[in-house]
């Protein structure tokens, strides 16, 4: 069942890539759209059936694979990576459906974008260190060349940062892979079995310094942030959806399976310093954010900030607070998938992001004026207002972590603060005021346009208004991983 | 012989001088407009567009135009004094349909009609402003009050402790009445410009301020008068002694009101001061028609809007085909008229400027071309910080195709 999710969209992937005959661009997106859709149609049929009431993965599929290596075929799905692979799914055709119609080499296009999805998919299922590692470093291929060949005037040097940077993620990752299994002896990647290997104290620091700053490019955190205002700013309005909803997630989703799954104790001790860091992230993404005057730089530096709550979160490892960071996860997703796309539309009808150069864009005549009420929605999510999903994911984050790290929590509290100096900044420069004169006569808004936001806009005000629809599916599985965690520091040695 | 043809040349060129220094031509910034107004043509230039454009918005102002002065006449004369007039929009017709459709806002908005009349009443100006500062009205005015609530113990309480409250409120009705009088006069002058236009017989923005003055020149001196009728009597208000005139009293006052100064709105705060378009104090006004933004349009409380949004239901074939032209096709759609609407004001005004020159506008008689230079330039002051050079640079008109001749 959960093969279908990777192996529809990579076999959907080599047909659009390699079938000889000739595809239309209008059937190219149409037959990936499909698969999307598909897709995105299964993995809420898989939702529907999952069991909330259990921690344990579910939907497993297992074919030994590489037994030389240790490598097996084992896919599974827990509370952890449900909603991950749900929001992945959905982002998918949102980001199909919002790419332009005319965009060059289509074929190679979306054929990219569904091997991207597959790759992320197979690495939310990945039961294996390895079989994660594979499709991590899988997803980067496409991902590399959708930002390098489809991206902006510096696509190349964005392009090329984003792959350097995590190439050295994949790199330390896979480093603390090995070291895992060879240092405890295990013979086999998969991920059970290692959990119950202990180690030494000084190895789980090695260990786990490795998958921090490996999943911390990821994320990214500060200092390993760089890649991510280029990579944005630098690719099309889908990828960046893509980029910011789904693949920052990889690095907060490792920090939680691997880091905090695997190595317990040295999280544990290390946790206090973790929420430290997230708080730098925070502040500097929120600092650096206000600077900006590029609407979709400052949305990535607000990803920075954002993106350090889970972190603070995980750091905290309560119930509450791991249920958080998995909400947070999917909070972000939608929110800075909803904003992103709304940067595009503004982009595409006016020419330009730069915030000195916009202004009274929600003319109700001229202007722009449901991608402004878009907007300011969205911006209100993202600073945490009730009624949006924006506001339980964060209060569930300081709530469940306040118990644990009160200073850190509170100075995290001060970037949902910075949050809304930032975006009440974007929205009453660009979105109030008078139409500047260089924006007066812009083109048409089509429905096509607004629908993909519009979608997220309504995800986020039903999950603000409703979040026990997604708590439920995590609640059991974080509070398990809590369990599990205190159980596996109790029983552990000290070297 | 040298010396003579010598001699007869400075002569000439003393000659030419003199009349260079009698009568020299403009230095003012806007001496474009004055050349092009001393050849016959109109503030706005004469293209193809701006004829659709000028015609087509005329049309349907004059279509909006004539349930707004049938509005405000009834106001006048049937709501004298009604302190509460729930039903003051509705004609007199007060139905469930006409109840749902009225507020369902699928209706003419007669707001913009009472906001063009309070307009007027601040700014004051001409005839009728003092003569409702005359002893006369004042007594006039008292009978009609006396009568009308003589058998209402409140409001005569309240007349007693306020005894300029009534009477301003008749003011204001008299300026219902006259501004219903004077649109009553345009409404016919746009409507056959767009008749005569389908005929054929309007082919250049000239024939419109042309049209438009000879419509003004025959009414100049209509009466302006004013009466209501309380229980079987009839009271003048407005006399016809009174020697009111329909051009220097209701036409030049709504121009000097409602192109030129205009008032506050809601809405102005938020739009029109942020953006420095709204001087302080009233003397210093400039928001009227030929200064507004049109850009506000279609913002909650922005009072052009429901004239825009009246005459987008009027709003000629031939118009939507050349609205439908812009990259945005008729998503702007009120902004659109709000433009070609400020265009034929310009056209109005261009009207109204030959017919107040004090001499013919082409003559060339020097000392009359000086008092009719005197006179232009005083009105391009005023169009300095006007919306003309855009109205003849608007972005629409490129985007059209048209050539703007400045």
């Amino acid at each position: 069942m959960l093969s279908a999710l990777i192996w529809v969209p990579i076999l959907s992937a080599a047909v659009l890539g390699f079938w000889p005959g000739t595809i239309t661009p209008k059937a190219s997106r149409q037959l990936s759209l499909i698969v999307a859709s598909a897709v995105f149609v299964w993995s809420l049929v898989l939702a529907s059936q999952f069991n909330p009431g259990t921690a344990s993965q579910q939907f497993s599929e297992y074919i030994p694979w590489i037994d030389s290596l240790g490598l097996t075929y084992h896919l599974g799905v827990d509370g952890l990576s449900l909603p991950l692979l749900v929001l992945n799914s959905l982002l998918t055709c949102i980001a199909i459906y919002s790419t332009d119609k005319s965009i060059q080499r289509p074929r190679f296009y979306y054929a990219l974008l569904l091997l991207l999805n597959a790759s992320v998919a197979g690495a939310f299922v990945a039961q294996d260190l390895l079989l994660f590692f594979l499709f991590y470093e899988v997803e980067l291929i496409p991902l590399y060349l959708l930002i390098a060949i489809w991206g902006g005037k510096r696509r190349g040097y964005a392009a090329t940062k984003f792959l350097i940077y995590t190439a050295i993620s994949g790199i330390l990752i896979l480093a603390a892979f090995f070291g895992l299994v060879l240092l405890s002896g295990a013979s086999t990647f998969a991920y059970e079995p290692l959990r119950n290997y202990t180690l030494p104290l000084t190895t789980q620091f090695l260990l786990l310094g490795a998958l921090l700053v490996g999943f911390g490019i990821k994320i990214p955190l500060v200092p390993f942030h760089t890649w991510l205002p280029d990579a944005h700013v630098e690719a099309s309005t889908p990828i960046s959806v893509l980029l910011a909803g789904v693949l920052l997630k990889l690095g907060t989703y490792g920090l939680l399976r691997f880091g905090l799954g695997l190595f317990p104790e040295a999280w544990s001790i290390w946790a206090p310093w973790l929420a430290i860091w997230a708080v730098v992230s925070v502040l500097y993404g929120s600092f650096n954010a206000i600077a900006q005057t590029d609407m979709k730089k400052m949305v990535a530096y607000s990803s920075v900030g954002h993106m350090g709550y889970i972190l603070l979160a995980a750091a905290a490892a309560t119930p509450l607070s791991l249920l958080a960071s998995v909400f947070q996860m999917v909070s972000h997703g939608l929110i800075s998938g909803l904003l992103f796309l709304l940067v595009g539309v503004v982009y595409k009808k006016t020419g330009t992001r730069d915030i000195d150069i916009l202004r009274g864009l929600l003319n109700p005549e001229r202007g722009l004026p449901v991608v402004g009420s878009l907007m300011v929605l969205g911006v209100m999510a993202s600073a945490g207002l009730p009624g949006m999903v924006g506001f339980i994911s964060e209060f569930l984050v300081f709530r469940g972590s306040f118990a644990v790290f009160p200073t850190q929590t509170l100075l995290c509290m001060v970037g949902t603060g910075l949050t809304s100096v930032y975006f009440l900044l974007l929205v009453n420069r660009v979105f109030f005021g008078r139409l500047s004169k260089e924006v007066e006569n812009l083109p048409q808004v089509q429905w096509s346009d607004r629908a993909p936001a519009i979608i997220l806009a309504a995800l986020i005000v039903m999950l603000g208004l409703q979040p026990n629809w997604m708590v439920r599916w995590s609640e059991t599985t974080t509070t398990t991983m809590m369990l599990n965690s205190q159980e596996l520091t109790a029983n552990s040695q000290p070297f | 012989m040298t010396k003579t043809s010598a001699e007869s040349g400075q002569v000439e060129n003393t000659d030419r001088l003199k009349s260079q220094i009698r009568s020299p031509k403009s230095v003012h910034i806007l001496s474009p407009y004055i050349e092009r107004l001393k050849a016959g043509d109109a503030l706005l230039a004469d293209t193809p567009e701006n004829l659709i454009e000028v015609v087509g918005v005329l049309k349907s102002y004059g279509i909006v135009m004539v349930d707004y002065y049938t509005n405000l006449l009834y106001i006048a004369e049937k709501q004298f004094l009604v302190l509460f007039p729930f039903f003051k929009y509705f004609n007199g017709e007060v139905s469930r349909e006409k109840l749902l459709r009225h507020l369902w806002h699928d209706r003419i908005n007669f707001e913009y009609a009472e906001y063009c009349m309070k307009t007027m009443m601040w700014h004051g100006g001409g005839s009728l402003d003092t003569y409702l500062d005359s002893e006369e009205f004042r007594q006039r005015a008292r009978a009609a009050i006396e009568a009308k609530i003589q058998d209402n113990w409140l409001i005569r309480g309240i007349d007693g402790l306020f005894p300029e409250f009534l009477l301003e409120q008749v003011r204001q009705q008299v300026y219902y009445s006259a501004l219903g009088q004077f649109w009553r006069v345009m409404a016919p002058i746009f409507l056959t410009l767009s008749d005569r236009y389908d005929r054929g017989e309007i082919n250049s923005i000239p024939q419109v301020v042309d049209h438009i003055l000879n419509g003004l020149v025959e009414s100049a001196n209509l009466p302006i008068t004013y009466s209501v009728e309380i229980g079987d009597k009839e009271y003048e208000i407005i006399p016809k002694s009174a020697n009111l005139t329909f051009l220097m009293d209701t036409a030049v006052p709504y121009v000097e009101a409602v192109f030129f100064r205009g008032m506050p709105f809601l809405g102005t705060v938020s739009f029109n001061a942020q953006a420095h378009q709204i001087p302080p104090d009233q003397t210093r006004f400039e928001y009227g028609a030929l200064y507004a933004d049109p850009l506000p349009i279609g913002g909650a409380g922005i009072p052009p809007t429901l004239l825009m949004q009246d005459m987008r239901h009027f709003i000629p074939d031939y118009l939507h085909d050349l609205y439908n032209r812009n990259r945005r096709r008729e998503d702007d759609l009120r902004v659109q008229i709000c433009v070609s609407f400020q265009k034929s004001m310009f056209c109005v005004t261009t009207a109204a400027i030959l017919g107040l020159a004090p001499y013919p506008i082409d003559t060339k008689d020097p000392s009359e071309e000086q008092a009719n230079r005197v006179y232009l330039e005083k009105w391009m002051d005023r169009f300095v910080t006007s919306r003309l050079m855009v109205a003849n640079s608007d972005p629409n008109a490129c985007l059209y195709g048209c050539e703007v001749r400045f």
